[in-house]
């Protein structure tokens, strides 16, 4: 379970916590001025990368503030919380580690517990 | 140990232990092997080692609400205890399961697969009832009860193990300004130190009082916390670990205290120091009772002074068995033989002198090809040369196969793992979290090297000195072995097996078959032949199915890999995970302020979300659901209804820009809404989809009250401040859920005009003064009272708003004053009856989250004039606007007598042939159907491809029983099509 930094409680375990899926998913100013094809972008597209990622989560349990967070999906190494509003940090500033537990390949997943030789 | 002997029952009979004994260790003094049979081929087996890594020993406690798969060599005993064996008929020496023994043929590896097939249903009425009752562990418990915590801790270093390295690590951090916990999962520390005779001396001191002092400094530094009893089950992410302590160990249940502790800790560094696991060898009938895990007999002899047998046969091929030899002959016993499968020049110095000093017979160079017995052992056979095999009596085995490094906590931890050639075991190689592995679990089995080992891995903890410890040892110094997985049968017969894993009956003749049919990859391996999937996940054996499986394939063990070991480490009660959430306290029941008053008038309850709603009133004890919900509907139409409506979300708006929020919350415009007005609205979400619907009323442009469905409240509200935080944030907009600050009650029906006037005589209620969708406040009595125009029955309707101190008296004031009124209390299923008659939808029955306001045929509810609101431009997308969409149309019977039934799908076939040969077209389903007492014949609604164009046209709906009723679409407006009444 992670433990997450709620800007406005502090340290908190995950489960008082809901993701909320990409962050900085800009709703268009105006949605007649976008065709389907970019609406529907906007309504159901979302990456899911491998790596460093801006998510929102909210604490559900708790202030029931959103927050913005970078986690590396590879690792669930959350590496910056921030509020709603603020900046957000480029990504460029982490590692990219692609760390992962199993020292599996970069893209896809794979169930590897042993080091391979 | 106290000489005070507790009595307990096995299998009815009565037998005495010593305090502190696990049941196998009471059983052993007793001389019992036999405990148990086997789960699929019902083999009769005995105790096979000492710990939590038991995969034979599994019994059930009777007198603990029958509690299941309790392995018997952790459980201990207490006065009064009643133990029975499982999985045997009548009786565990005879047992009518075991012909599953001689039919073992079928039952090779993936048999459920390949052997039940066919014919159709006979999976359910002969082979699966069949397999339960002849397959399987102890039976369920009588009845849950949880009496079980949950603790928090945060703490700086958890300590993984209390035997010697954990007890080395604990004294290295004693006095340090470091929080530890250390977890010891047996009732004692000093693991390895008190089961086996490896160590002589400690800093010249016997074992025992160095642990006894070093416990005594660990308890005075204060830093530290011991938990014993407690094993750590879980290794998460983010050094998250859950432990769970037993508080009851070697007492009867208490009632009044938990037995149970489920400690959730978070910490910064780990320290695994939870040592290994003997494994053991394959070869014809190592199942057999009386064969035990070398080191395990060890421990029966040193912890609990037990000696299961004075003289057996010793089997190994490692260098670890010589302290066990110590330990026999110490006592005056003698093994009657040793079996080593390596070469006599290999064979330690130390471990052959004392062999040759007590005149204990050697074989070198040998191995054990099988034992003989009925239900324990008899005879064993040492294959001596190749072909050579000689006959031992012996009625005990002990074996050693080696040791893996306890890796399973540090697997869960996602640490990477690599096969160690030297100790034949994998050995973690990488961490991914905070860990730090100390002793055996690192794949150090030397003591000598192990206080460098701590000294060095613990150096940059502040404030710590190096240790300096002395160690006697006895025997050998180095650990040695040689590669041997299975031995070569010599016999065949159907009794003659070699396990692989004994909980779940797996032999290495499966693993070959599996092999051969093409599951050649470890994972696919496991799940065919479910070897290590037992509950002991194959803890002493899963390490050797890789040896046999990289024999098979000619690759090493490294690149067949290991499977992945996952949490929790052993079987975790579920009511150590329940906690105090059992029963009420396990989701919280909610209550109307009138609940007393249901309760007393027969109300039968439904729950919906948390809440508990009438679901209609009996009026006598016989009166069933349909009458009920007939009459009560029938006079709501002819008289008065009223309805509790407490539970319906209710929130309010405020703030500078409250108006043009609610414009952008919802589809309706309210910019030109009157105040104190109100509006049936819908909510949709971004992708145009139906979410909650309700009424929003306006007080002023700074101020709003919404009203939501009972279940949709929390959703509702979270939606909202989603939208206000993250894409309005410059908004000066604030919610508040006030359901619980108000009381609401509905009263409907052609006399709910009257009634009104007569319970508030000083409130106008006429049309002109009182409109219908208007609202006001009004003091009433000593309170206030907020009174709403607005009906979902179709009749003309009030909504009540009451503080709920008040409501339960104003409740019954209603009632008072329409006694001549035939006013009914109506429930939750009179109300859909009701709300369906005049087409109203009800979110989440008629819709589905696939259905636009569009589909609902509710375009008047968009306001189209508005730039923009949640989900406005996905309605214009062109899958929305798709004419053949499914719609909400009516559906009423052709012949009036016919009910409808929900869910059924509408067709446009007039029979369906049964059996059914080919698919048959799907229009879609009916969401809602009722019995209209009003109108005497079924009405229901359903959606429906291309609904719209279908109205007037004749469709037909299946039935449970493959008929059709033929129906006519119809616009979903059952009663008062104009609202004449509504309005009235």
């Amino acid at each position: 379970m992670l433990l997450i930094n709620c800007p406005y409680c502090g340290e908190r375990d995950q489960s008082e916590f809901t993701n909320g899926g990409e962050a900085h998913v800009a709703r268009p100013k105006d949605p007649d001025q976008v065709n389907d094809r970019e609406w529907s972008e906007y309504v159901f597209v979302r990456a899911n990368p491998k790596g460093i990622y801006y998510e929102r989560w909210v604490h559900t349990h708790g202030c029931k503030k959103w927050f913005n967070a970078i986690r590396d999906t590879s690792t669930d190494e959350i590496l910056k919380i921030y509020k709603i509003g603020e900046t957000p940090p480029l990504i460029k500033r982490f590692k990219n580690t692609l760390r992962s537990p199993s020292g599996e390949p970069d893209v896809g997943s794979g169930n590897f517990t042993v080091k391979k030789p | 140990m106290s000489e005070h002997k507790i009595y307990f029952k096995f299998d009815g009979k009565t037998y005495g232990g010593n305090e502190g004994d696990t049941i196998a260790a009471a059983l052993l003094r007793n001389n019992v092997k036999l405990v148990g049979r086997s789960f699929k081929y019902h083999r009769p087996r005995g105790i096979y080692t000492c710990g939590i890594e038991e995969p034979n020993a599994l019994v059930q406690i009777i007198n603990e609400h029958n509690e299941p798969n309790v392995r018997a060599t952790v459980k201990k005993i207490y006065e009064g205890m009643v133990v029975k064996s499982q999985n045997r008929w009548p009786s565990l020496k005879r047992d009518l399961g075991s012909i599953n023994n001689i039919l073992s043929p079928i039952f090779s590896a993936g048999f459920y697969y390949k052997t039940f097939m066919g014919p159709k249903g006979f999976w359910k009425n002969v082979y699966e009832p069949l397999i339960r009752r002849t397959a399987g562990l102890g039976k369920p418990p009588r009845e849950f009860r949880s009496k079980s915590i949950h603790l928090h801790h945060n703490v700086d270093i958890v300590i993984v193990g209390g035997g010697f390295s954990g007890l080395l690590a604990a004294k290295k951090l004693a006095g340090t300004n470091y929080d530890v916990l250390l977890i010891e999962r047996e009732d004692s520390l000093g693991g390895i130190l008190k089961n086996t005779k490896k160590i002589e001396l400690i800093n010249d001191q016997n074992p025992s009082d160095w642990i006894e002092k070093t416990e005594r400094l660990i308890q005075n530094s204060r830093n530290i916390k011991v938990l014993k009893n407690t094993l750590m089950t879980t290794y998460n992410f983010s050094d998250h670990l859950i432990a769970v302590e037993d508080k009851s160990v070697g007492k009867p249940q208490d009632n009044e205290k938990p037995e149970l502790v489920l400690h959730k800790i978070r910490t910064k560094q780990t320290i695994l120091a939870n040592g290994h696991i003997e494994r053991f060898i394959s070869f014809r009938n190592n199942d057999l009772p009386g064969v035990m895990l070398a080191a395990s007999f060890e421990k029966y002899i040193q912890k609990y002074g037990v000696v299961p047998e004075e003289s057996p046969v010793i089997f190994t091929n490692n260098s670890s068995t010589f302290s066990l030899v110590k330990s026999l002959v110490d006592l005056g016993h003698k093994p009657k033989a040793y079996v080593d499968v390596r070469d006599q020049k290999k064979i330690e110095k130390e471990t052959v002198e004392l062999l040759n000093k007590y005149n204990i017979p050697l074989y070198a160079k040998s191995e054990i090809e099988g034992c003989e017995g009925k239900n324990e052992i008899s005879k064993v056979s040492i294959r001596v040369k190749k072909n050579e095999i000689i006959k031992i009596k012996t009625s005990m085995l002990c074996v050693s196969g080696g040791f893996n490094p306890d890796i399973h906590l540090f697997t869960q931890s996602k640490g990477l793992l690599k096969w160690d050639e030297t100790i034949l075991a994998f050995k973690p190689e990488k961490t991914f979290q905070n860990t730090i592995t100390l002793g055996s679990v690192s794949g150090n089995f030397s003591y000598e090297k192990l206080i460098g080992e701590i000294n060095k891995k613990l150096d940059f903890f502040e404030g710590i000195n190096d240790l300096e410890i002395k160690l006697n040892i006895n025997g050998p110094k180095k650990f040695q072995i040689k590669e041997l997985w299975e031995t070569n049968h010599a016999k065949k017969s159907l009794w003659s097996k070699s396990f692989i894993d004994l909980q779940n009956d797996v032999t290495t003749k499966d693993l070959k078959q599996a092999v051969l049919e093409g599951f050649n990859r470890i994972e696919h391996l496991k799940r065919f032949t479910t070897n290590s999937m037992g509950t002991d996940q194959g803890k002493i054996s899963s390490i050797n199915a890789l040896g046999i499986v990289s024999k098979i394939l000619k690759k090493s063990v490294s690149e067949v890999g290991t499977t992945i070991y996952r949490p929790p480490y052993a079987p975790l009660s579920f009511s150590a995970i329940a906690g105090r959430s059992t029963y009420e306290f396990y989701d919280p029941e909610r209550k109307t302020p009138v609940h007393p008053w249901h309760v007393k008038h027969n109300a039968v309850f439904e729950d919906v979300g948390q809440w508990k709603r009438p679901w209609y009133f009996k009026k006598h004890n016989n009166e069933s659901m349909e009458q009920a919900v007939q009459r009560e509907s029938k006079q709501v139409r002819e008289s008065a209804g009223i309805l509790d409506g407490s539970t319906l979300g209710k929130i309010e708006i405020k703030g500078k820009d409250a108006l043009a929020f609610v414009n952008l919350i919802y589809t309706n415009s309210f910019t030109k809404m009157k105040p104190m007005t109100a509006r049936y609205a819908l909510m949709l979400g971004e992708d145009g989809m139906v979410k909650d619907d309700g009424i929003v009323c306006k007080i002023n442009d700074q101020h709003f009250l919404t009203t939501t469905t009972t279940g949709g409240a929390a959703n509702v509200l979270a939606h909202m401040e989603e939208y206000a935080q993250t894409e309005w944030p410059n908004m000066n907009v604030y919610m508040n859920s006030i359901t619980e600050q108000f009381s609401t009650f509905n009263i409907s029906g052609p006399k709910a005009r009257t009634i009104m006037s007569r319970v508030f005589n000083n409130i106008d209620f006429s049309n002109e003064s009182f409109p219908f969708m208007t609202f006001n406040n009004f003091d009433y009595l000593n309170t206030k009272v907020r009174i709403l125009r607005a009906s979902f029955t179709g009749e003309p309707g009030y909504e009540i708003y009451v503080s709920p101190k008040h409501a339960l008296t104003l409740w019954e004031r209603i009632f008072y004053y329409s006694k001549d009124l035939d006013l009914v209390p109506y429930g939750t299923e009179t109300m859909h009856l009701l709300r369906a008659e005049k087409g109203y939808i009800i979110v989440g029955q008629d819709t589905d989250g696939t259905v636009t306001p569009i589909d609902l045929n509710l375009n008047w509810m968009i306001g189209k004039k508005k730039k923009d609101f949640i989900g406005k431009r996905s309605l214009t997308r062109s899958d929305i606007v798709r004419s053949d969409r499914k719609q909400l149309v009516g559906l009423v019977p052709l012949n009036k007598a016919y009910g409808i039934e929900e869910g059924q799908h509408v067709i446009e076939e007039k029979n369906l042939n049964t059996p059914i040969k080919k698919p048959v077209k799907m229009l879609g389903h009916v969401t809602s159907s009722y019995f209209s007492p009003t109108l005497n014949h079924s009405v229901a609604m359903a959606l429906i491809k291309g609904g719209n164009r279908k109205i007037g046209s004749q469709l037909y709906v299946s039935t449970s029983d493959l008929n059709v009723i033929p129906v006519e679409v119809v616009k979903p407006n059952f009663i008062d099509p104009k609202n004449e009444r509504l309005i009235s």
